[in-house]
């Protein structure tokens, strides 16, 4: 049964990962990932990772993805439609070493055996569970994440301040 | 039954679109989001071995990479938002200046 | 011979550096001062000279008499080793006897000769350097410090006959001489290496004569035939032997003294002692003797022919020391060394006798030389004409002048052994003495008719001239042969030889004293031999033939190599590799688009051909 759900979601996942890279608008890349996110969650619960499916759900798609959602709307990018004159000039290349990347993985995957036998342990990752390892064993980088979003906090102001006393198109901050 | 390969095979497949959209992408923004999917795609994998393995740690390194993943999109916005402000335009290809 | 030390060494350095010392001593300090730089260039000669002599009574004093070598390691690392030191022994000895002595004769002349001339400290100096190189050959106990010697008596040659280089002639003459040389010295150079690379039987290869000495046995006789071949080519350019002779007779632009020392006594003499000094070398390829004999007495022939239609004073005796170098080589040719140092010895005393004797001459008719502008200058120049006339009978084999034992001693070694080269060296002694009749009879004899006056030369260039006759004289009863090969016995003297000779040399002078006895405006021969005459002011279109190929052969190849090297090696190849990198550089410049993405891409495939090269 679970593994209908499974395929299920995986086949949303990669059409809402094709969209991302595939659509033209970019309002639809960053609702397709929206949606991406959303399957991955349910995958995650799929392997009994509660913890961090929720946490991808709140924070990246709830948090990240908005402000994704807000830059595309302040700059009126929902407005630009790439034609395909826009595409890039070494989609051809790219496209190939994409599928280069994906043969070589695919060697590697034949090689490690294990992977198709392999039987899943009964972890649960509950909350209670992923917290109190999070803040016995794992408190140091807990702590230094905090210090490393105050940093990210202090870039995007300072970039933000320069951007709003020299930028041309101010009207739209 | 799922086994581990199937996460696996998923994961790769996932990371291959991101690649081809982060190399091939005109639009800054385009790349950005690509750059998520393939950090998707490693949490994806991450999770399945915690799993498979009966070791929380992959869990906890989820959790981090999100984390920052956060951090860095927020900046990475803010540049977008700059270049914007200088340039009017989110191609790629217009920031050249380090050209031969 | 045993090596006894009898000899001071010391005596040998100091004769070995006084000229150059003398030399240095000019350049840097008297190049202003013509008395001072004479003295100096005299003083040291001089002191060669003394110290020769006192070598020569050490060496003589022991029984048997004593050799010497000393050297001093140059160069030695595991391959090579070449020294720097002397060897002395009773040929060496003989040989520097000469050089110092009639070298310090002829120092002494060019004081006065050279008095009028505002550049005469160059010239001192630069004899001086001469008189160093010689000496440098004679004492040389390796086949490296004899080239560089033999390089270096080269170069004071084109110095001293380019001495007054001015004169267009005078500067292409001594370049002549030098590229003739040059070349002759290529093969010569050619052969030193071969004779080196096959030395090695054991003790490893060397340069120095003695050891080669013991090698040359166990070589191979054809490869020894080649090596002797390729060591002749240098005598062949030094002493002036057909085909490379071309150059001696030009070199008479030089100052007479000049003429007298190096192109008479000495440097063309060196060939035949390196011939002599190294004999063991030759002595053991019949094909090469015989070459050598062959080469000898053609040219000894040829010159004695070519003299006939010269009138230039200076270049009939020029062409007279070719056709008596011949004789010398044919002498060496048959396997007499001792023959042929003997003959060089007192050709050495006569010849340089007869060229002071012509410098004196040109100075008294100020600076005329040709013959038939000078006329019955006997009565007017006594002792010049008198001791030009016991030089010329030397020169003919007349008995009982040192010529005649010389000369006879070759002839007698030819007579016995081939008949063919005895006839030729008979005929140019035939010629020999008809020439130098020629020469004598239109300057000395008859009565003087000169407008202006023509008086005796002073004593400082008399003295040498007396000197010189004295010793042309005495030269044949002195021992000479002994001295110079003690441990063989002198060859008897074939009284056939002797009687057919002066026979020759008698009818020689007797014909030219009948077409040159009564004075004649110019040359009667030239109207009597009509179109061979021409031949002969042509020197036999020597000259021609190589002007022509260097012309049009050599210029043109090396042209061609100019333009290969410039078209080809500079342009293709140096160019090319240059353009190849700029040209990779500009297409290697293409990857700095400046687009991050594009790097992210060369990135990620360069991560994708890594990982599946690993993977296989």
């Amino acid at each position: 049964m679970s593994l209908y759900f499974f395929y299920l979601f995986a086949g949303i996942l990669i059409f809402a990962s094709l969209a991302v890279v595939l659509a033209r608008n970019p309002l639809y890349n960053v609702l397709a990932l929206v949606v991406a996110i959303f399957s991955l969650s349910c995958l995650f619960v799929l392997l009994e990772a509660f913890f961090v499916g929720m946490v991808l759900l709140l924070v990246y798609a709830g948090a990240v993805l908005v402000f994704f959602l807000f830059v595309v709307m302040c700059l009126n990018l929902n407005t630009i439609t790439l034609t395909s004159a826009q595409q890039s000039r070494f989609r051809l290349l790219g496209c190939t070493v994409g599928l280069m990347f994906l043969a070589s993985f695919g060697l590697a995957f034949k090689s490690f055996i294990r992977a198709q036998t392999m039987d899943a342990s009964n972890i649960r990752g509950t909350i209670e569970i992923i917290g109190k390892i999070l803040f016995t064993d794992y408190l140091l980088p807990f702590e230094l994440t905090s210090l490393l979003l105050l940093i990210a906090i202090f870039g995007i102001v300072s970039l933000a301040q320069g951007a709003l006393s020299t930028g041309k198109n101010t009207e739209n901050l | 039954m799922i086994h581990l390969g199937n996460y696996l095979a998923l994961s790769g497949i996932i990371f291959s679109i991101g690649l081809v959209g982060v190399m091939t992408s005109r639009n800054v923004l385009k790349v950005l989001l690509s750059l998520e999917l393939l950090l998707a795609a490693s949490n994806l994998s991450f999770v399945a071995f915690s799993k498979f393995n009966g070791d929380y740690a992959g869990q906890l390194i989820v959790f981090f990479v999100i984390l920052v993943a956060a951090a860095e999109v927020a900046i990475g916005l803010a540049i977008i938002v700059v270049m914007y402000r200088r340039l009017s335009t989110i191609q790629a290809d217009e920031l050249k200046e380090m050209k031969w | 011979m045993v090596l006894i030390n009898m000899i001071n060494p010391l005596l040998v350095w100091v004769a070995f550096f006084a000229p150059l010392v003398a030399c240095v001593l000019i350049t840097l300090f008297f190049l202003r001062s013509k008395t001072s730089s004479s003295l100096i260039a005299i003083a040291g000669i001089l002191t060669s000279f003394v110290c020769s002599c006192l070598i020569f009574t050490q060496i003589f004093q022991a029984n048997p008499p004593a050799q010497l070598q000393q050297s001093l390691t140059w160069i030695s690392f595991d391959a090579l080793t070449i020294n720097f030191g002397f060897l002395i022994n009773p040929l060496a000895i003989m040989m520097l006897l000469i050089v110092t002595g009639v070298g310090s004769a002829i120092f002494i002349y060019s004081r006065g000769y050279m008095d009028e001339d505002p550049s005469s400290p160059r010239f001192f100096a630069e004899l001086s350097l001469f008189a160093f190189s010689m000496i440098g050959i004679v004492l040389s106990n390796n086949f490296i410090q004899l080239f560089i010697f033999w390089e270096l008596v080269g170069l004071s040659s084109y110095l001293l006959i380019g001495f007054w280089y001015a004169k267009p002639s005078a500067a292409d003459a001594g370049v002549k001489a030098f590229m003739v040389n040059r070349l002759s010295d290529f093969g010569f150079l050619c052969g030193i290496i071969l004779l080196w690379s096959i030395s090695d039987i054991g003790h490893g290869r060397s340069f120095l004569f003695t050891d080669l000495t013991a090698v040359v046995p166990h070589l191979n006789p054809h490869i020894l035939t080649i090596t002797a071949l390729l060591l002749f080519c240098g005598v062949v350019g030094k002493s002036a032997q057909v085909p490379l002779h071309v150059w001696l007779i030009d070199a008479m632009e030089g100052p007479t003294p000049v003429s007298a020392l190096i192109h008479a006594a000495t440097m063309v003499a060196a060939g035949i002692y390196l011939l002599s000094r190294t004999f063991f070398i030759f002595g053991s390829s019949p094909t090469a003797l015989l070459v050598i004999a062959y080469t000898g007495a053609i040219t000894s022939l040829m010159a004695a022919i070519l003299a006939i239609a010269e009138n230039d004073i200076k270049r009939i005796l020029a062409y007279s020391t070719l056709s008596q170098l011949g004789l010398m080589v044919l002498g060496l040719g048959l396997a007499g060394p001792m023959q042929g140092m003997y003959h060089l010895t007192t050709h050495a005393f006569f010849k340089a006798l007869l060229f002071l004797g012509a410098g004196s001459v040109i100075i008294a008719t100020h600076h005329e030389q040709n013959i038939w502008n000078m006329q019955g200058l006997l009565k007017k120049m006594p002792i010049t004409g008198i001791t030009f006339l016991i030089g010329t009978l030397a020169l003919c084999g007349i008995f009982p002048l040192s010529g005649f034992w010389s000369k006879d001693a070759i002839l007698g070694l030819a007579f016995t052994h081939n008949t063919v080269l005895y006839l030729i060296a008979a005929t140019a002694s035939g010629f020999t003495a008809f020439y130098m009749g020629r020469l004598y009879f239109v300057v000395f004899w008859g009565e003087p008719a000169h407008s202006h006056e023509v008086h005796e030369s002073p004593v400082v260039m008399t003295l040498p001239l007396i000197f010189l006759a004295i010793l042309s004289t005495i030269g044949g009863f002195i021992g000479i042969p002994h001295y110079l090969f003690p441990q063989k016995t002198p060859e008897e003297l074939n009284v056939r030889v002797a009687i057919i000779s002066s026979i020759v040399a008698v009818l020689g002078l007797g014909f030219s004293y009948m077409i040159y006895g009564k004075r004649t405006a110019s040359d009667p021969l030239a109207a009597k031999l009509g179109n061979f005459y021409t031949v002969l002011k042509n020197k036999f279109y020597f000259d021609i033939v190589y002007g022509w190929y260097v012309d049009h052969i050599q210029q043109n190849m090396a042209l061609f190599l100019s333009r290969f090297e410039k078209e080809f090696i500079v342009r293709l190849c140096v160019g090319g590799l240059t353009n190849l990198a700029r040209q990779g550089g500009k297409t290697f410049r293409y990857l700095q688009n400046g687009l991050v993405q594009f790097y992210a891409l060369i990135f990620i495939l360069g991560t994708v051909l890594l990982f599946l090269l690993m993977y296989h």
